[in-house]
């Protein structure tokens, strides 16, 4: 599971209202290389929660000095879009789980799969 | 018998060599291909064709086929595109033939025809394209869910025209095309893709001739002969004039007659028709070819960015094709199956195995999810374009039927969808369902359009559709019970604007 992915899931346990970010605890993580494209990276850039993945970088030991602020004119600064890159991107969590802040449920991941599935009547 | 002094033959065969080099320049002519393609998408097709060869190509009004002029160093390139299921060469179209009324008077004409028909050309564009299969290498039928296409999933294998010319300048001199045409023969080719080096075959040394095959397709009520008769008297004609063998599963040529009302045409197959394919029904509706598949993703325009989400991916069929060619978008694919998901994983783990060089591990911009779809564990108005192959209610394996499930999927889609620049690509067979839960969606989404295609030999359709700027509820909202289309949305929404 990438961090990109990861910030767009939310836990949609019944009754739950604050369920986002889900908390990731990963017993493997792995870099994978991937072709960086400056305008992705920079077009999804608005897209995303920032501090939701800053968060979940630092989770991972990934934060690689990223702000928890976005900076002004981040389009044109590839340092700083290669970073973005990496971490929406290169790292993924192989082994661990996603956890409910709210409610505590935990969504297992197995071989870069998360299982979102809920049980009958949760 | 040629004088047998090894100097004089390597002497002749350097002056053949130059002598077809320049026809080989000569070659480097227009040639016209027919491709069939999913029917319904032929446009799409077109455009791939304009994009990727420059090419433009026209829709035949016998639907599910497209013609184009390509010269021939565009061959390989030919297969590479991903719209297109068959490919064969032109050797003649008739627009306006006219049918005598009788067997007999037909069956004179056939003969008459293959005497007259200008088969050289179509003939040498039929032997490079075998040297172009060979250079290909394995296409691994990888159709996650089943193997009736070829080459499904694109390889990036090389992307030049054969590496070694001696090789293609020594199978046209097998060919050994002459005026009369009497005498066209070559080595017969295996019909599988072993990498076989073809031996230069003398014409003096004595020749195996040809094995062919008539393959008819005839559609009109004005013919007084069924397709078989006029392949069976074809092949007659054919076999006489190239004195060739006939045989009905190994061939080296596979000869198509195409007639729809007065258009003939007159082609080579340049791919293997895949006898799978003939019995698509075999493997149920859930299958996606994946010319299918690129078509569907095509319809979406991907944009750079753009996320793109498949929730009911099966073994993943659509998200992996996006991500081949589209890699600068963000691909999310999800399933409620167990398998499905393990398989989906199994396919890219061979994706990448195939198209990464040396050890390095890359990845793709691809996730997996095991998820319901009724309920998706995602952020509201987060998706770009939603594109799946919606299930005809036995994959979902549960109690809901899809009078129950459409609705409820839609609603969930349009939550997750972006407003006002969403769109979604929905494809169906359960068309009178799908239309109604679409009617209850108060104005969440509006159709663009719709595709009818043929899958699997059932009539279904492609629906595209635009998700409106009418603003849906939060994140944590309750799954909807069915027939309460209604309810607390109710207070979010604007009239809808589009």
């Amino acid at each position: 599971m990438k961090l990109l992915t990861h910030n767009m899931l939310t836990s949609h346990v019944k009754g739950v209202t604050k369920g986002y970010p889900l908390i990731i605890k990963a017993t493997e993580v792995k870099v994978n290389e991937l072709e960086f494209n400056s305008q992705f990276v920079s077009r999804m850039i608005p897209k995303l929660e920032w501090s939701a993945l800053i968060q979940a970088a630092e989770w991972l030991g990934h934060s690689q000095d990223l702000p928890s602020t976005l900076i002004p004119d981040y389009e044109n600064d590839e340092e700083f879009l290669r970073k973005v890159h990496r971490i929406l991107l290169e790292v993924e969590v192989l082994e661990g789980c996603l956890q409910c802040p709210e409610s505590g449920r935990e969504f297992p991941i197995s071989k870069g799969v998360p299982n979102m599935l809920l049980n009958e009547g949760e | 018998m040629p004088v047998c002094d090894p100097l004089f033959n390597e002497t002749r065969r350097r002056a053949r060599r130059v002598y077809l080099g320049l026809i080989m320049q000569e070659l480097d002519q227009t040639v016209t291909i027919g491709a069939t393609v999913p029917t319904g998408f032929e446009h799409t097709a077109a455009e791939e064709v304009q994009e990727k060869l420059e090419a433009t190509a026209r829709v035949s009004k016998n639907r599910g086929r497209i013609y184009f002029d390509i010269t021939t160093d565009k061959l390989l390139k030919v297969h590479q595109l991903k719209s297109l299921d068959n490919l064969f060469v032109v050797v003649k179209e008739y627009d306006d033939y006219q049918f005598k009324t009788t067997k007999e008077e037909v069956q004179l004409d056939w003969q008459e025809l293959a005497t007259k028909l200008p088969w050289t050309n179509a003939l040498e564009v039929w032997k490079l394209n075998n040297s172009i299969k060979k250079k290909k290498g394995r296409r691994k039928r990888t159709n996650p869910t089943k193997s009736d296409q070829c080459g499904n999933v694109g390889t990036k294998s090389t992307d030049t025209v054969p590496s070694d010319p001696e090789e293609l300048w020594e199978d046209l001199e097998a060919l050994e095309v002459k005026g009369n045409q009497r005498d066209v023969s070559s080595q017969p080719e295996n019909d599988s893709e072993e990498e076989k080096h073809s031996e230069i075959q003398d014409q003096e040394s004595g020749v195996t001739p040809l094995k062919f095959r008539v393959t008819c397709n005839r559609a009109g009520d004005k013919h007084c002969f069924t397709s078989n008769d006029a392949a069976r008297d074809f092949g007659g004609a054919v076999q006489e004039f190239f004195q060739w063998k006939a045989d009905m599963t190994k061939f080296d040529v596979e000869v198509l007659l195409n007639i729809h009302n007065n258009e003939v045409v007159v082609g080579i197959a340049l791919t293997v028709e895949s006898l799978h394919r003939r019995n698509i029904t075999h493997f149920g509706p859930t299958t996606l070819r994946s010319t299918l598949a690129y078509g569907m993703l095509r319809l979406c325009k991907p944009q750079v960015s753009d996320v793109i989400v498949d929730p009911m991916c099966g073994t993943g069929a659509i998200p992996l094709e996006g991500v081949m060619e589209w890699e600068n978008s963000f691909f999310l694919a999800g399933d409620n199956n167990g398998t499905a998901v393990s398989r989906s994983v199994n396919n890219i783990k061979h994706i990448l195995k195939r198209t990464h060089d040396g050890g390095s591990s890359s990845g793709l911009p691809l996730d997996i999810i095991q998820w319901d779809l009724c309920n998706l564990p995602m952020r509201s108005s987060s998706v770009d374009i939603i594109i799946t192959d919606m299930p005809f209610g036995k994959r979902m394996g549960s109690k809901k039927k899809n009078w129950e499930l459409y609705p409820l999927c839609l609603r969930e889609m349009a939550r997750v969808c972006k407003p006002g620049t969403g769109k979604a690509v929905l494809l169906t067979q359960d068309k009178k369902c799908f239309l109604k839960a679409l009617s209850q969606m108060e104005g969440l989404w509006r159709k663009l359009h719709t595709v009818w295609v043929n899958v699997g030999g059932l009539h279904a359709g492609v629906f595209v559709l635009k998700r409106t700027a009418v603003v849906f509820g939060t994140t944590s909202e309750v799954v909807m019970e069915p027939h309460t289309a209604t309810g607390s949305q109710k207070e979010n929404m604007k009239d809808a604007s589009q």
